[in-house]
């Protein structure tokens, strides 16, 4: 036993007095102060909705989902376009299911796709009067064998913005006196510059194959030994080839495409001077001016550059960030018109079926016996047919009595309320069968307390996080049904004018295989929004939950 | 069994009281359904006469001077109850035949000519089929998960798993739908995108068969993680009680213990899930048979809902309804057979 200056004792032996000292000499007892601070029942939870990291990270994404919403159509350009032009919201046929583009320059993300063509679309393509090359090559590769013979075929990037030239664009003088002057500014007129400003010009000359195609084009034909039936024969589909609407880029002298030794009247190509070059068909005056509109009932008919015209004409660089639809609309904005529809209907109808359902399950949960046995047959019954029939029954009957965008609304109101509340409701009374028969109510009840008083000031507040949470864990519920049900087509939208998620949804899936990105834009938000809100809902499920206080600390 | 005549009179009570629930709810959809205008706007293959001499024939309208009117709401349940067990005769305008007149009306669009539950009955084997598809694959891939799940419970293969299901329990069906649709159906062209004809081909031949697959696949994800999240829930729970312990000191080992004792006590909640699942099977997914162009029973409700087929909504409503009601009775009842531990019927004092 090692040496100590203390003395050890047994148990047997007598310890002496002297030993003994007096813990609390001085200082009197008291209580002592909480050094932490009190922490409330809203705070409590907040702590713990603080913990859920993934909780938190959803909350997040959720307010900048609700930001996009309402930022998104306030600041695009598109949503402020005249009336005037766009009657229903902006869209333009002439970019319908261009590819999504945030800069011409990336690399990526730029609205361009790798397809493969054929020789005649990609010659008839590089002898091109627009601004923007359509087909930039990548390579080139022949196909075939030599019994059926050989085809080239061009692997290319196709840039779906480049639009090329419209023409027949109606505009009044003043309007064409100004796009002159701008393009005198900028020094991009073809009449100053014809080289250098092919490609860069918003208004293009007039072109005029008729006189081509009588004059010119039979006395080539006929030097080839090619018959006058066929010449006529040619000479018709030419004319119609020109006049088609997508080849207004045609500015050039075309020749009938040759298959074997016969010239055939299907397809054609550019037709090459003794030089090698193209040769143009532009409308010359008698000073040989090169001639920029025909004049009609009082309007100009020009031929543009349509992106750059567009440009011009509406003082933003035409570009989808997510691409546009077969319409021309941009899928960006409508998905945030969409989810601004979505979120105002998904939390209105939780607001309200959280105020019938509470009042109800309050009622029946409370009181309890017949009057609880009544209300639960009630909504019983209720609850048992199908949403889907009640909304197509509103829907049916409102849009015969009212049009447009109001029936819609009211109709999924009808549809989401009628028996949305019945799970709150649900809710509701099993809180309030859990707490009435607590010694507290009965403790208050015994001091006088009325029913109102029980009801609002013992036992809701307890029911309350509870209930908040399955208000909040509704609202993705909704969106979900309202997509689905403007996705069926169950709810009419066409009059009405309201772009819904699932509107898009069903857009998409018509052109799933020429354009997926229409689809795949809203599928892949949709489910970020569930899933959020499922995160969240479950968040504040926890948080709430007042069993877990402390249990992770 | 203790009480085989307390049982039987719970469940006649319960069944009892379901029929009650449907007649209301039929009633209140009738009268519903009754009050949307009715009118003949280009039905195809019927003619207008014959549209109106039909819907006389189910007492819905009657003719006086050679013009139609409707009757009121009141008098048309009464006709309709009528019908239902004594039915009238109609003759047809075109053939001069006289039948007996269809108790649930005739659609005049969505396939003219045919009664409503001929339409749906039609209608019923593609829907029937895919589902009971989706119900083998399922089940037992949901179940398997989440045992293995329970098994590796807090490890890294359960972490993973526990985030891949959380997803496709919040992801709506037909965000996976649309997905599978457009990966393996247009982009790298594995399986074919739509469900294939039914005239063309027969129900359960190879061609059909693999065009089922995707929307097999894609009514399965999320029932799968379903099934997986409740299967580790209940397992994780059984494992950790007391009579496991029991029985793991009384010699068994793990696997013993796992397959003897605690799989089958959490299978306890799982089967009444499944049967509602078999019942379910019948009606199927609308918007799943509408992305894969199922021609099923989903397919004609739309189609009745969109060209206002009345007759034909009305039956395959109803229908969507007693299957809903069948289910949900079926899960109920079967919860007190599997579990004896829950007292069927029991009130607040011996539940």
């Amino acid at each position: 036993m090692p040496k100590e200056n203390k003395v050890l004792y047994d148990a047997n032996s007598k310890i002496p007095s002297e030993e003994f000292t007096l813990v609390h000499e001085s200082a009197s007892i008291h209580d002592a102060k909480f050094e932490t601070k009190p922490v409330g029942w809203l705070k409590d939870s907040m702590s713990r909705f603080a913990k859920n990291k993934m909780s938190v990270i959803a909350a997040v994404i959720l307010a900048l989902i609700a930001l996009f919403a309402i930022i998104v159509p306030l600041a695009s350009p598109k949503s402020r376009v005249s009336g005037k032009d766009f009657p229903s919201g902006f869209q333009d046929s002439k970019f319908a299911e261009v590819l999504p583009r945030l800069s011409h320059n990336m690399p990526f993300w730029n609205g361009t796709k790798v397809v493969t063509i054929g020789e005649n679309d990609y010659q008839l393509h590089q002898y091109d009067d627009s601004n923007y090359q359509k087909y930039t090559l990548i390579s080139k590769q022949t196909l075939g064998n030599p019994v059926i013979g050989f085809r080239t075929v061009y692997k290319v990037r196709e840039d779906t913005y480049a639009v090329g030239v419209s023409s027949g664009i109606k505009v009044n003088k003043a309007y064409y006196d100004e796009l002159v002057a701008y393009e005198a500014k900028k020094g991009i007129s073809m009449s100053t510059d014809f080289d250098k400003n092919l490609h860069r010009s918003i208004l293009k000359p007039q072109i005029d194959y008729k006189s081509y195609v009588e004059g010119e084009l039979v006395t080539l034909l006929t030097a080839e030994g090619v018959s006058p039936d066929s010449i006529t024969s040619i000479q018709d589909k030419m004319k119609n080839y020109y006049h088609n609407a997508e080849n207004a880029y045609i500015y050039y002298k075309l020749f009938p495409a040759k298959r074997g030794e016969e010239y055939v009247d299907t397809s054609f190509v550019p037709y090459l001077n003794n030089e090698g070059k193209i040769e143009d068909i532009y409308v010359r005056d008698t000073d040989n001016k090169l001639v920029y509109y025909t004049y009609e009932n009082g309007e100009y008919s020009i031929r543009v550059d349509y992106y750059d015209y567009f440009t011009y004409r509406y003082g933003f660089k035409n570009n989808y960030l997510l691409g546009s639809n077969n319409f021309g609309q941009d899928i960006l904005l409508r998905l945030a018109k969409g989810t601004r529809f979505s979120l105002l209907l998904g939390i209105g109808v939780s607001l309200i079926n959280f105020i019938i359902g509470l009042i109800w399950g309050a009622v029946s949960g409370y009181y309890g016996g017949k009057v609880d046995l009544i209300m639960e047959r009630v909504t019983d019954i209720i609850a048992n047919v199908p949403t889907i029939i009640i909304m197509s029954i509103a829907s049916i009957q409102l849009t015969n009595n009212m049009a447009g965008a109001g029936a819609v609304v009211l109709s999924f109101l009808i549809a989401f309320v009628y028996n949305g509340w019945v799970g709150v409701a649900s809710t509701t009374r099993m809180q309030f069968y859990r707490f009435k028969g607590q010694e507290y109510v009965l403790a208050s009840r015994t001091l006088g307390a009325k029913d109102r008083r029980l009801i609002f000031k013992h036992i809701l507040p307890n029911a309350a996080g509870t209930l908040v949470t399955a208000s909040v864990l509704m609202i993705p519920g909704i969106i979900f049904s309202e997509s689905s049900l403007s996705y069926l087509g169950i709810v009419d939208f066409t009059s009405s004018g309201i772009d819904t998620i699932g509107v898009l949804l069903k857009e998409g899936q018509s052109v799933i295989k020429s354009s997926p990105h229409v689809l795949i834009s809203p599928v892949i938000f949709i489910a970020i929004l569930m899933i959020c809100f499922n995160l969240f809902g479950n968040g504040l499920r926890d948080a709430f939950n007042t069993t877990l206080r402390g249990s992770e600390d | 069994m203790r009480n085989v005549k307390e049982t039987l009179k719970y469940i006649l009570k319960r069944v009892l009281l379901m029929v009650v629930t449907f007649l209301v709810i039929f009633v209140i959809s009738f009268a519903l359904i009754r009050a949307l205008p009715l009118n003949f706007s280009g039905g195809s293959g019927t003619d207008e006469m014959k549209f109106y001499m039909q819907q006389v024939a189910i007492g819905r309208m009657y003719e006086k001077n050679g013009k139609f009117y409707e009757n009121p709401i009141p008098v048309q349940f009464f006709n309709f109850l009528k019908n239902l067990f004594n039915p009238y005769t109609y003759t047809d305008p075109e053939s001069g035949i006289t039948q007996v007149a269809s108790r649930w009306g005739y659609s005049y669009k969505v396939e003219a000519g045919l009664t409503a539950d001929q339409v749906l009955f039609r209608h019923l084997a593609p829907t029937v089929v895919i589902n009971i598809y989706s119900s083998l694959f399922s089940v037992p891939c949901g179940i398997g998960l989440g045992i293995f799940m329970a098994l590796k419970k807090n490890k890294w293969q359960d972490n993973v798993l526990s985030v891949v299901i959380m997803l496709f329990i919040s992801v709506p069906s037909f965000v996976d739908a649309f997905l599978l649709q457009y990966l393996l159906g247009y982009h790298w062209e594995i399986l074919p995108p739509s469900v294939a004809s039914l005239t063309e081909n027969g129900i359960f031949s190879p061609v059909m068969f693999q065009s089922m697959i995707l929307p097999v696949l894609a009514m399965s994800l999320g029932s799968i993680a379903g099934y997986a999240r409740y299967t580790r829930a209940e397992l994780t729970e059984v494992l950790t009680s007391d009579f496991m312990l029991l029985a793991r000191t009384k010699g068994l080992r793990r696997s013993q213990a796992t397959v003897r004792h605690a799989l089958r006590n959490s299978m306890v909640p799982i089967f009444p899930m499944i049967l509602g699942e078999v019942i379910s099977v019948l009606s199927g997914s609308v918007i799943i048979e509408q992305i894969f162009t199922v021609n099923g029973v989903g397919g004609i409700y739309l189609d009745s809902i969109n060209s206002r087929d009345l007759d034909v909504f009305q039956f395959v409503s109803m229908f969507y309804i007693l299957i809903g009601l069948v289910g949900s009775l079926v899960v109920d009842i079967s919860y007190g057979i599997v579990d004896p531990r829950i007292r069927m019927g029991g009130g607040k004092d011996n539940a």
